[in-house]
């Protein structure tokens, strides 16, 4: 899956050209009518209940993100991404509730968003901490390593010592008004939805600029295949620490970003299954794509919610249905896993590239 | 002394059921080289048949059986609808359907049987512990442990004696070669999976007799990982080796390091320790050493 096809007729007659972002006119447009209906349309015109999926997709984005990096493009299997996600929420958490932050940047409203920076450093070097076996094992036995990082840093480390700080018990609430950004207070769903949609746009460009420079070719290098890369001089250490970074920063923004949306986190938001889950949106959408992420992110709430609405008529009939409904659900993601894999092992992104490519092509396919 | 020796043989006794189903894990692995990330959901699985037939009024052993006998259709089923489509396909894909396997058997579970933790009722083990010389141990430990001990000596024999166990060895061995004298590799892969399914029953239904039945003896059962890293991927001796290690492992730290770590260093010592041995050893101690080339 690389590049896309020109449309038919259309010729780069300089490298500009080539490494444009948005190589034709009718692309250009297509993107400003996305962000339009991004930044205008969807807020004017979806309900709260619509806002606050749209806010999962931007979260489950957000957090898939750094598997697909890690997964899709270094090759390196983790199932323990959760873990990172956890640290940069708690991360977030703490520094606003604990540090002592001088009056004017509470009141200016920069406390958040350096947390949410500070967050992603910490959660990034604390997937370091936890990347650094990738250096000797790789495959299964790197899975088996991020799952104990998994259960090393929710079920022991944050439940036991940092939820403990401060004495709040299990759960720590965050005060409303505690999350600012400048001038504004995140206390909505709308003002959330904005957040998100700048943080992904964010992270998807930065993505993509590091998946085509000499760091995203290195990462692609490792992936196919690791003793070559280091052959032709590529340092893989290095380039995979570099990746569990990038990945964790990412988990830790994510993470810090949610708890605006949550306003009271606890380790049961990270649980194993939400890494499992991670791991399975970027399966549906397409391993080593940055669509097909937000493909799969989109699949995975989306269609749900979709299920979801279409049990409710029959909730009257069957009232424990609406009870299990989670479990179903559950089973019905992991079944979808299944198919996806069997039938459409390139997932959703790779039927969008065909399709995308079958009109830019038409009608001389050849 | 006396907590240590009560410690050891706990440890052992739980080890053993760690060890019957991490010899499920590693038949799966050795026969079809499939890592199976879904045996704590089998394991729960295979619990929950059995506590069902229970509460119906079934004899214990019975009951056991029973689920032993659905654990094969089970394990034949999920072998032919699912991962026999991906033979050949990439590892990834094939990890990546067995955790797509665990969401499915988990969300089944947690919806046909719900999340409440249930009891086998009337208790099947006395709860009064048995005094074997200085130390006292609970029943269910020891008849877990003589179950599976009983258990790890049929597979042992049915793998070294019977056509069916030879014909999975030579598989595990040497795919192409067994294929060539006529040994029926699909059939090898259903076997490997129902067997897996059948050990990972009769664990998880002693581990459920031991603390009550809920979601998080799947938990327990993704304890065979470490112990088949301990053990080598794919060694029989290892998995039974490792899972006693394991087992002795979660309860030493319980009972010795919980003074100076309060909380669940029980669950995790084991992946901790998981986690550093990999770095040193990441073939266990009787797996194959691969060499790589490009």
């Amino acid at each position: 899956m690389s590049t896309t096809f020109l449309p038919c007729g259309d010729y780069h007659q300089n490298y500009k050209q080539e490494h444009a972002w948005w190589q034709t006119q009718f692309i250009k447009g297509k993107m400003i009518l996305l962000f339009l209906s991004l930044f205008v349309f969807i807020p004017l015109l979806a309900n709260g209940y619509w806002i606050g999926v749209f806010n999962m997709v931007g979260y489950t984005i957000l957090g898939a993100l750094g598997v697909q990096l890690l997964i899709g493009y270094c090759g390196q299997l983790t199932l323990g991404h959760g873990a990172f996600i956890a640290v940069g929420a708690y991360a977030s958490t703490l520094l606003i509730l604990e540090f002592p932050w001088p009056k004017f940047m509470m009141d200016w409203g920069i406390a958040y968003p350096l947390s949410v920076l500070i967050a992603g450093i910490v959660a990034g070097l604390w997937s370091i901490l936890f990347g650094l076996p990738s250096a000797r094992v790789k495959g299964f036995y790197l899975i088996l390593t991020t799952m104990a990082a998994q259960f090393i840093t929710v079920d022991f480390f944050l439940t036991q010592y940092v939820s403990q700080i401060g004495g709040r018990g299990q759960a720590f609430s965050l005060p409303p008004g505690t999350m600012k950004i400048g001038p504004w207070v995140i206390d909505s769903n709308i003002r959330v939805y904005y957040v998100m949609i700048i943080l992904v746009i964010f992270f998807c460009v930065i993505m993509a600029n590091l998946i085509r420079s000499k760091v995203g070719r290195a990462w692609v290098a490792i992936r196919d295949n690791d003793i070559s890369a280091e052959v032709m001089g590529i340092n893989v250490i290095k380039y995979k620490l570099l990746a569990f970074f990038v990945a964790g920063f990412m988990a830790g923004v994510a993470g810090a970003f949610w708890i605006s949306n949550l306003a009271a986190i606890s380790p049961d938001h990270f649980t194993w299954y939400l890494s499992l889950s991670l791991v399975g949106v970027i399966l549906i959408g397409g391993l080593g794509s940055i669509y097909g992420t937000i493909f799969g992110s989109i699949f995975m709430v989306v269609v749900m919610e979709l299920l979801q609405l279409a049990v409710m008529p029959l909730s009257d009939t069957y009232p424990k249905l609406m009870m299990d409904f989670l479990f179903i659900k559950e089973a019905a993601f992991g079944l979808a896993i299944c198919l996806f894999l069997i039938f459409e092992p390139n997932g959703i992104g790779y039927r969008w590239w065909q399709i995308k490519n079958y009109f830019n092509l038409w009608p001389f396919s050849y | 002394m006396e907590l240590f020796l009560m410690t050891l043989i706990t440890g052992i006794m739980v080890g053993g059921i760690y060890a019957l189903v991490a010899l499920g894990w590693v038949i799966i692995y050795k026969c079809s080289g499939v890592l199976n990330l879904a045996m704590g959901e089998m394991t729960l699985i295979g619990a929950y048949i059995s506590l069902t037939f229970y509460s119906m009024g079934v004899p214990f052993i019975f009951a056991l059986l029973l689920s032993i006998i659905i654990g094969l259709f089970l394990g034949i089923l999920t072998e032919r609808l699912f991962l026999d489509k991906l033979i050949g396909e990439p590892v990834l894909s094939v990890i990546m359907v067995t955790v797509g396997l665990s969401f499915l058997f988990k969300g089944i579970v947690e919806l046909i049987w719900g999340t409440d933790t249930k009891v086998f009722n009337p208790p099947i083990f006395s709860i009064e512990p048995i005094n074997i010389g200085m130390v006292s141990i609970g029943e269910v430990y020891l008849w877990s442990f003589i179950a599976a001990m009983i258990l790890l000596v049929i597979f042992v024999c049915f793998f070294k004696y019977t056509r069916w166990g030879l014909a999975m060895q030579a598989t595990a061995d040497d795919e192409m070669a067994a294929l060539s004298i006529g040994v029926s590799a699909r059939f090898v892969y259903a076997a490997a999976w129902a067997i897996a399914f059948m050990a990972a029953g009769v664990g998880g239904t002693f581990l459920g007799n031991i603390n009550g039945l809920n979601i998080s003896v799947g938990y327990l059962g993704l304890l065979v990982l470490p112990a088949v890293v301990l053990g080598g991927l794919n060694s029989i001796p290892g998995a039974i080796v490792g899972g006693i290690a394991i087992g002795l492992l979660q309860n030493f730290s319980g009972a010795y390091l919980d003074r100076y770590f309060p909380g669940a260093v029980k669950e995790i010592a084991p992946f901790a320790f998981m986690a550093i041995f990999l770095l040193f050893r990441p073939h266990g101690f009787w797996g194959w050493e691969r060499i790589e080339r490009v």
